[in-house]
């Protein structure tokens, strides 16, 4: 089912001429079966909208007719063939897994009136028109677990829009995704196979034995074959880049010159300013989902680190230093819980994490910007989350490369309920006058 | 043991039967010569010259019978039909990104038909039991939700399907586009103007006094069609090149209603071309392919029934499809019959008429219960090509003609890999054959085509020289995992 938000009439013409196809891979699978872990299952209701913005001379000379392009992603396809099947439910406990049937990839063709120029002074809640809002249901067998749109700029430039179920991968697999893609558009060939045994294992090392039920999980539904949650209050999204400068800045306010820690800092002065301006009800259990240890393989896994955090002393009136402190110190690793809640029932139950509480997710090491056309990577990348608690998240994105930046420093993106979200842009104005 | 025993006394003695029948002029022969020699050599040179003097030959008898046999013979070799000679044949190959899964197949028709379950439902039936494959290709257009059939996007397919069977015939003949003096492009659903054969022209810029024909609404079986009508020209026009396409474009004729007699060619069709390059000059004998020895047309559009069989009309909401009858099965038996009683006399052994015929006269005069008796085609061709129509066509031709599962091999392994191509289809099943490396020098291969009409159509090919494992065709990447096991409903 696909959910376009408010489509008005400026919408359209900011982007038209949609057209739907399916892509997939190349060369037929054949029997193979996709197993997602219980962690992979926590994620399910849970949506990432991965938006890449490229200029024309990243795409100059490259030839993208539509029949090159599409040779191109089928041949991308036959490494990814788990995102081009379709769900299905065991008989016997009814937990979903996915039959790799080559059903494809939905593949939207678009066009936009824009510049790549325009659309990157948009604020970023308009970048949604530039990926699909698909969820998974009401029929599982004929849902998509990914969409895929392009859309033309008037200037030559182009982007992709991938729309991507949690359950396959966390935000750092579809970095790696992605940027299979470049070298293929690029006409090179590939130069392995696919392989055919890629199922998560489903076993989670974990220290402490599994007690308590997790903070960062709440139960939600049970919503069957319809993996999506109504929204609980009305989100809004907003984006600001801070350079690195700004990140030094930052770090050397709360007197610790030697190590900057962008993540902890960012997240703790936007913890700092939400518990000021929530008084009463100031959120003093936040989530904190970070990468969890690199992998050598390039499976598209869940592989991140779900955390908890309780803070015992007023956050609102808290030195920043201190937060930071919380942050980086005491957060209960809890993703041991959470695979052990899911595997309780994994066919029945249905959580959300993602803003179950306020979530600060830490993406700074996403390599978002590897997706390289001709030789060079989008000019921005920006990445929301939907399917969530009414609690909000955090997004602490690389920032963009480019010679016109100079310097990386870090995208922050907000997904968090409208009704506070300018009162906090106005707060967060009085630490980092310059975001917009 | 005795039923096993008596059938293979039986196949022994019914060998024995043929190879009498067959060789029965040899077999007189031979002792009648020998006898004669011996005769000629007992009697000795001098008494042979007075038997010669004897007949009291003169001058002008003498003339008269040279004349006559110089003249006989004339007419003789005059009259003798030109041999046709096919060079070569190329096929077009879909790329991987027009293939459609099951899956794939299945979901866009329930986007499409979201009103229409019941309809989707019986798709769904119809492609778990067709006998397709995973790898079968559609057309750009119909891969968008909903299909997009502009006459551009028509235009485009047929294009890229004509233009690359036709680029790979002339690289693999070395033939130039000026050199070929007649051109037939048979495409029954998609008849623009300029035709299909002036797109051929005006793209190879052919020389303007080319003798170009275009054949359209002749359905499924019209490959032998062409091949016939360029024979024809062949006859007339000495040493010349005839070009032959044969192709169905699939983008204009996707049924987008819901009627379920029309919904089945969706489940079927898919896109294929075939390019046929043809000639009577002697100088190709040596690299010619196959020789074109008989084509037999058989067209039951008399009666009505099998007129409106296969029939393109507009549904209730106005939407056109092709609507196929429940009497499809019954009417190409009897389009085969009528086929099969032509063909025979040309094809089959002596043995096999000579059974036919007192099957026959027994059948009339003695006791009209007994069996008809069925020629054994297998002894009249070694291959055999089965319009690639559906699964229920090969079957029932099977039973037919008493064909083995390797007979009917290539036609299904077609329907598999291509899906049903409609006219180029005979084509995809001789090259499975040849990539197989199963075609030898003398070997004869039989193609036969059911179509709208309804018509049976045939053409009987020889092979001139033994074709080792042709590497350069459609079924070159995936030849080794063929045969594969087709289940009988692929439950999707």
């Amino acid at each position: 089912m696909v959910n376009y938000n408010n489509k008005g009439e400026d919408e359209e013409r900011l982007v038209y001429g949609h057209r739907l196809s399916s892509i997939g891979p190349a060369k037929v699978t054949g029997e193979v079966i996709y197993e997602p872990s219980n962690i992979d299952l926590a994620m399910k209701l849970h949506y990432l909208r991965v938006v890449y913005l490229f200029d024309k001379e990243a795409v100059e000379g490259l030839n993208l007719s539509l029949i090159k392009l599409k040779e191109a992603l089928f041949s991308w396809l036959n490494f990814y063939y788990e995102t081009c099947g379709r769900f299905r439910r065991s008989d016997d406990t009814g937990r979903p897994y996915i039959k790799c049937n080559d059903c494809g990839m939905r593949f939207v063709e678009a066009k936009s009136s824009l510049t790549l120029e325009e659309w990157l002074n948009l604020p970023a809640n308009s970048l949604r028109l530039l990926v699909p809002h698909h969820v998974i249901g009401p029929e599982l067998n004929f849902s998509p677990p990914t969409f895929l749109q392009m859309t033309f700029f008037e200037c030559g430039g182009l982007s992709f829009g991938l729309s991507w179920t949690h359950v396959l991968g966390d935000a750092f697999s579809v970095a790696t995704f992605m940027n299979s893609l470049g070298p293929l558009l690029k006409g090179l060939q590939p130069t392995s196979s696919p392989n055919f045994h890629k199922s998560p294992s489903n076993t989670y090392n974990s220290a402490k034995a599994v007690t308590f039920d997790p903070l960062s999980m709440k139960k939600v539904g049970p919503v069957g074959d319809n993996w999506a949650i109504d929204p609980p209050c009305e989100m809004d999204s907003c984006s600001f880049h801070l350079t690195t400068q700004q990140l030094a800045q930052l770090c050397e306010s709360e007197g610790d010159s030697s190590l900057i820690q962008p993540f902890e800092s960012i997240s703790a002065v936007i913890w700092r300013a939400i518990a000021k301006i929530k008084v009463g009800s100031e959120p003093n259990v936040v989530t904190v989902i970070k990468p969890g240890p690199k992998a050598d393989d390039t499976f598209l896994r869940n592989n991140q680190v779900v955390s908890s955090l309780k803070a015992d002393f007023s956050v609102a009136k808290a030195h920043v230093r201190d937060l930071v402190a919380l942050i980086c110190n005491q957060p209960e690793d809890e993703t041991a819980q959470i695979a052990e809640q899911v595997g309780q029932d994994p066919g029945g139950s249905d959580f959300i994490i993602y803003g179950a509480n306020l979530t600060f997710v830490d993406l700074g090491g996403a390599e978002f910007y590897g997706f390289e056309l001709k030789g060079s990577g989008p000019e921005l990348v920006n990445c929301f989350v939907d399917g969530l608690g009414k609690k909000g998240v955090v997004l602490v994105l690389p920032g963009p490369k480019s010679v016109k930046h100079k310097d990386e420093g870090r995208l922050v993106t907000l997904i968090l309920p409208k009704s506070y979200l300018e009162e906090l842009k106005e707060e967060l104005k009085k630490e980092w006058p310059l975001i917009t | 043991m005795e039923p096993i025993s008596s059938s293979v006394r039986l196949k022994y003695v019914k060998l024995g039967y043929s190879y009498l029948v067959n060789h029965f002029l040899s077999l007189i022969s031979i002792p009648l010569m020998a006898a004669a020699t011996v005769e000629i050599l007992r009697l000795g040179p001098v008494e042979i010259l007075a038997v010669l003097r004897s007949l009291h030959l003169d001058m002008i008898q003498v003339l008269c019978s040279c004349f006559l046999v110089i003249f006989v013979a004339t007419v003789y070799f005059v009259s003798k039909p030109r041999p046709i000679y096919l060079v070569n044949y190329s096929l077009f190959k879909a790329q991987p990104v027009f293939r459609v899964p099951f899956s794939t197949f299945m979901e866009h028709s329930k986007l499409n038909l979201r009103d229409n379950p019941k309809s989707v439902e019986f798709q769904m039936r119809i492609l778990e039991r067709s006998g397709l494959g995973e790898e079968t290709c559609l057309p750009p257009a119909i891969h968008y939700i909903p299909p997009n059939p502009t006459m551009e996007a028509a235009r485009s397919e047929a294009q890229m399907v004509i233009f690359s069977a036709i680029d790979d015939l002339l690289d693999k003949t070395g033939i130039k586009p000026k050199d070929i003096d007649i051109l037939v492009v048979n495409c029954s659903l998609f008849s623009p103007t300029p035709s299909l054969s002036a797109m051929v022209v005006n793209k190879y810029k052919m020389r303007s006094n080319i003798r170009s024909f275009n054949l359209s609404g002749m359905g499924c079986s019209a490959s032998p069609i062409s091949v016939d009508l360029a024979r024809d020209l062949l006859q007339v026009h000495p040493n010349s090149y005839a070009l032959v396409i044969s192709t169905e474009i699939i983008t204009p004729n996707y049924y987008q209603g819901k009627e379920r007699a029309m919904l089945l060619p969706n489940c079927l069709f898919r896109m294929g071309c075939a390019a046929i390059l043809l000639t009577n000059k002697k100088k190709e004998k040596k690299r010619a392919k196959y020789q074109l020895l008989h084509v037999v047309r058989t067209h039951k559009g008399a009666d009505d029934k099998a007129y409106r069989c296969v029939f393109q009309e507009e549904d209730p909401e106005g939407k056109i499809g092709i609507s196929l009858s429940k009497d499809l099965m019954a009417i190409a038996g009897e389009a085969l019959k009528s086929n099969i009683t032509t063909i025979g006399p040309l094809v089959l052994p002596a043995s096999e008429q000579l059974l036919f015929l007192f099957s026959f006269l027994g059948r009339k005069f003695f006791n009209p219960k007994w069996k008809p008796y069925i020629p054994d085609f297998k002894q009249a061709f070694e291959h055999f090509c089965i319009h690639a129509g559906g699964r229920a066509v090969i079957d029932e031709l099977q039973k037919n003609l008493q064909l083995s599962h390797e007979h009917v091999e290539p036609s299904r392994m077609t329907l598999h890999k291509f899906g049903n191509t409609s006219s180029s289809s005979l084509w995809y099943e001789l090259a499975y054959i040849e990539a197989k490396g199963n075609m030898k020098k003398g070997d004869r291969v039989w193609q036969i085509a059911f179509g709208s009409g309804f018509k049976c159509n045939s053409a009987v090919w020889k092979c001139n020289r033994t074709i080792k494992d042709q590497r350069d065709g459609p079924w070159t990447e995936c030849i080794d995992r063929y045969p594969v096991h087709i289940p009988e409903v692929n439950k999707l």
